[in-house]
Order: structure tokens, then C-alpha cells, then sequence
């Protein structure tokens, strides 16, 4: 078991954490692999079903940032407080896996009514992160991010990435 | 023109109009759960969440709890008081007080809780679905997305962004992949009932960056890349991308409350690959996370701020006539008609005729 490189891990779901938090999105993607794909998902006992609620690769969310400027949204920052619980690294030390409890508040901004809401922080979703990692040269670089979350219910919310 | 003081801005317009009453009043709210809701065909959800033999699916219609249950592919909907989960297999039927129901327009559940339905389920959408009929209804469709919104707006306000199209201007994605001439020719058709459907264009998604063409995956007899949208009174609306459909439903909680829930569809016989590209697609512009809901959300939940209850009363005005092109407020004059009609009051002043209503009720 190499505690080295699982501390490694451990930090580098944290400062995701921080960049997300931030939007310093530059500072996300360089913790990332150019292979790197995400996506948001749920399991919807509604309709039984495991639902994708997104989708994307690298480049596509790095395109995404790009675009969501020219959008109107919810500029109510997000907070994820995560906890890592898991780390396991592949035998052969080239990839890893980790899973993650992550809740994430919304701290209000653009409320119902502003005046009243803005300051005030809300519990926006709440779910694991599922991560790959991929590893070279005794570096750790997500390979792949499941964001799964609980919620069904996402009201007035978010085009960012959780 | 100088510019309109309080006075002018409260006169009554010599155009077309409704009350922001209509939007914020708990006893209009009461005569929209006992006139509307507890009289007319509801949408509840679709055959494909409840896929096995005794299967159900629960929802909530005017605060009256209502079960779906698949009897070895024959779907019947009962008053259930006692329903404390959202889906499920296995659940007694044995003394539940079963309601008028149906399967019809793409596999959805119909019902009402109306126990003498007047019109049929054709009947009743009088063919609005009628452009949309040869896509939804000749592969089987299976639904591969749910999720939900609570917001503090009312009903209507949700249903008038289907209706209005003037709030695209607001949809960037819009703006760059629709604003052509073929979508400012739109049609507005209205049906009876209150219903409206909107005629298709052509949608260029390669105009926005990062999307490409999506007539591959077209649904069936549909030409690529076309959209279209039905409007089904009093809040149910079903849309089709070319390659993805859509139903959103509401429930009133409240003259400034509503849930809304939002589904997505495939086809029954689609590959993964292709599942997964509808899914795709589907949740680039209607997704939770997607270019486009987000920001209706944000617009109703605006409107329904400056319109909640205890706000001054204000005209909304239905003036614009333009041949029932997009813009034309043709959808929004139609619905309200009905609705007035259902109620037995103007939309352009609806208490005082509610309580005249009552005035007669309590002389009689």
C-alpha cells in the first residue's frame, strides 16, 4: 500500500473541491487527464430507473465554461464539503479508485427574493463522488468523476458542474 | 410618448389583457383545484415506469392522492389515501375507488377525477397532438429521465413560458441556433379546449459551439432537426427535438407554489448507443444541468416575485397580433378564455366576479 501516493489522492479531491468552489475552472482541469470524462447522475425510484442527468469530456467542459457566461444563471455560489472515504490503488500502481461523500450548499445570491435571501445558505444536493484516477510518473489525475447524487428534486439551480 | 406615470400605468389598456389576480389569489387558486383540476384529463405519467405486471405509480391531482397500477398490461388509476411511495410492485386494489382513465398520446396515463367525464381523451386534446401523432405514436416510447422543481410562481406562469415565445430572447442557446426567418414564421395554432400546439422549423444546433446536427436520431416521420410543442391546458406541455421528447406536468401547491415535473423519452427499440446519445441531447437543453430550463426557472421564478400575493394589481397585456406567428399572443388569449370559462370570471377581473359569484350562491 503506497500512503504516499493515497495522501496524494486525498489532496487531490480536495483541491477539486477548491477549484469547483471558486470556479477557478483552469485549476480543475489541470488536475484532470485530457482523457478525462464526467457526468452527473441519480437513481430515480420514481421511474426505477439510473438516470444521467449530465455529461460531458474534457474538452466539451472546457467548451461549456467557455459558453455559460453568455447564459443567465443562478450566480448563488456552491459549497462542497467532502469527506474521501475510500482509496484504492490498482496493483499495478497506474490507476486508482476513491469514493467520496460530497453535500453541497448553496450560499444565496440571486434568490426567490434577494432582498430577504441573499447571505442565507440552503442545502443543495447531497451524493457521492465516484472517482477514477490515472497515474504517471508517481502523479494522480482524474481520469473520470461520477457525481451521483440523491437529489430528484433541483429546483431554481445550477449550470455549473457539481 | 411621455413617459407612463401611476395613473396611466394602472388604467385599464385598451388592448387585450388579464389581471395579475389571476397569478395570486387563494380563492381563485381553490376554484382552479375544484373547476379545473378535478374536472379535466390529467396526464399522470407514462406506461413505461410502470413496465411489469403489477407495477404502480403514485401522484397527487388537486391535494387527492391517485394510484396507476399495471394489471398484466392493462393500466387502471385509483383514488389511493393510504399511497406512501412513489413507485412500486404490488399493492391491493381491494376497496380503492377506481377512476376514468387511459392510455393515449405516446403511452401516457390519462385520468380524472371527475367521475362523469363529459368528452372522451380525444375528446378532450381535440387534436392538438395531431402534429406530433405519426412521431409519438408509431414506435413504442420508454422513458429514461425524471426530476422535479419546486418554485415559488404560480401555475399559469410556467404554462405562459410554453405559450409566449417572446422569452427565447432570454435563451441564449436560442438566440444563436433558432433566430432565422422559419422560426419567426412559427404558428401559433389554438385548439379547442384551450389547447395550442406550435408549428416546427428547422433548429441549427451547429450554430451554437460545441453542438453538432441532430437529424440522425430523428423520431419517426419526423423530419430532422424539427421542433415542435404542444400545450395542453391547464399546464401540461410536450415537446419534441427531433431526437428527444419531453412532458413537463404541474401541480398547483399554492397560488405562488408549484411542482413541476419534467420527463424525458426515448424509443423502446433504441441500441445503447443510441439511448445514449438521446439522453445526450435531451439533457443539453432540458436537463437539470442544461443550457435551457435553468433559465426558464429563473424567469418564472422572477415573475412570481413581483407578482406574489399582496403586490399591487397590474394589467398584463395580450395585445399582440401578428398573424399567430411566434410572438403573437394568440396561446396566451386562447388559454385564458378557457380558463375564464372554467371559472366563470374574466381574467381581466377575476374577483369581482367571484365574488359576485358567491353573492348569488349565498342568495340562493
Amino acid at each position: 500500500m503506497d500512503l504516499d501516493l493515497e495522501k496524494q489522492i486525498e489532496r487531490t479531491i480536495y483541491r477539486a473541491a477548491l477549484a469547483l468552489d471558486t470556479q477557478q475552472w483552469n485549476d480543475w482541469f489541470a488536475l484532470c487527464d485530457e482523457k478525462f470524462e464526467y457526468a452527473i447522475t441519480s437513481f430515480s425510484p420514481e421511474i426505477n430507473k439510473d438516470m444521467i442527468y449530465f455529461s460531458g469530456d474534457k474538452k466539451e467542459l472546457k467548451g461549456l465554461m467557455d459558453m455559460l457566461p453568455k447564459h443567465n444563471t443562478d450566480h448563488s455560489p456552491l459549497h462542497r464539503h467532502t469527506s474521501v472515504y475510500t482509496i484504492d490503488v490498482a496493483k499495478n500502481g497506474e490507476t486508482a479508485t476513491a469514493v467520496s461523500s460530497v453535500i453541497v450548499y448553496q450560499n444565496m445570491l440571486d434568490g426567490q427574493n434577494s432582498h430577504l435571501d441573499s447571505g442565507e445558505s440552503r442545502l443543495f444536493v447531497i451524493g457521492h463522488y465516484h472517482d477514477k484516477f490515472i497515474i504517471k510518473d508517481g502523479m494522480a489525475k482524474f481520469a473520470h468523476r461520477e457525481a451521483k447524487l440523491d437529489n430528484r428534486r433541483l429546483d431554481k439551480g445550477s449550470h455549473w458542474p457539481i | 410618448m411621455p413617459p407612463r406615470n401611476h395613473k396611466n400605468w394602472l388604467a385599464t389598456p385598451d388592448i387585450e389583457h388579464i389581471s395579475s389576480e389571476c397569478y395570486n389569489n387563494y380563492e381563485v387558486y381553490q376554484q382552479e383545484l375544484e373547476h379545473i383540476f378535478s374536472k379535466v384529463w390529467i396526464p399522470m405519467c407514462h406506461k413505461s415506469e410502470m413496465p411489469k405486471a403489477n407495477d404502480f405509480r403514485s401522484t397527487q391531482i388537486a391535494h387527492r392522492n391517485v394510484v396507476a397500477v399495471n394489471h398484466e398490461g392493462e393500466f387502471k388509476v385509483y383514488l389511493c389515501p393510504l399511497v406512501d411511495r412513489p413507485s412500486g410492485n404490488g399493492i391491493s386494489v381491494e376497496g380503492l375507488t377506481e377512476l376514468h382513465s387511459g392510455v393515449q398520446h405516446g403511452g401516457m396515463i390519462w385520468v380524472t377525477l371527475d367521475p362523469n367525464p363529459v368528452q372522451s381523451i380525444d375528446e378532450w386534446t381535440a387534436g392538438a397532438f395531431d402534429c406530433i401523432a405519426d412521431a409519438i405514436d408509431t414506435e413504442e416510447m420508454e422513458i429514461f429521465h425524471y426530476h422535479k422543481a419546486i418554485i415559488e410562481t404560480n401555475y399559469k406562469l410556467w404554462h405562459d413560458t410554453n405559450s409566449e415565445f417572446y422569452h427565447d430572447f432570454m435563451h441564449y442557446h436560442n438566440r444563436v441556433t433558432g433566430f432565422n426567418e422559419a422560426y419567426f414564421a412559427r404558428k401559433n395554432i389554438p385548439f379547442a379546449n384551450g389547447h395550442v400546439n406550435v408549428s416546427s422549423f428547422t433548429v441549427n444546433y451547429e450554430e451554437y459551439e460545441g453542438f453538432e446536427d441532430r437529424g440522425e436520431l430523428s423520431f419517426p416521420n419526423l423530419p430532422p432537426n424539427q421542433w415542435y410543442m404542444v400545450d395542453l391546458f391547464p399546464g401540461f406541455n410536450f415537446n419534441l427535438r427531433g431526437s428527444a421528447y419531453r412532458s413537463d406536468s404541474v401541480t398547483p401547491l399554492g397560488p405562488n407554489k408549484v411542482l413541476i415535473e419534467f420527463r424525458g423519452y426515448g424509443l423502446k427499440k433504441d441500441t445503447p448507443e443510441e439511448r445514449a446519445t438521446r439522453i445526450e441531447h435531451h439533457n443539453s437543453i432540458w436537463g437539470p444541468f442544461g443550457r435551457n430550463l435553468h433559465e426558464d426557472l429563473i424567469g418564472v421564478a422572477g415573475q412570481g416575485t413581483t407578482m406574489r400575493e399582496g403586490t399591487e394589481v397590474r394589467n398584463i397585456l395580450h395585445g399582440r397580433h401578428e398573424n399567430s406567428t411566434i410572438h403573437d399572443e394568440v396561446g396566451m388569449r386562447h388559454y385564458y378564455e378557457e380558463w375564464g370559462k372554467h371559472l366563470g370570471v374574466t381574467p381581466m377581473n377575476p374577483l369581482a366576479m367571484l365574488e359576485q359569484n358567491d353573492t348569488v350562491i349565498a342568495a340562493e
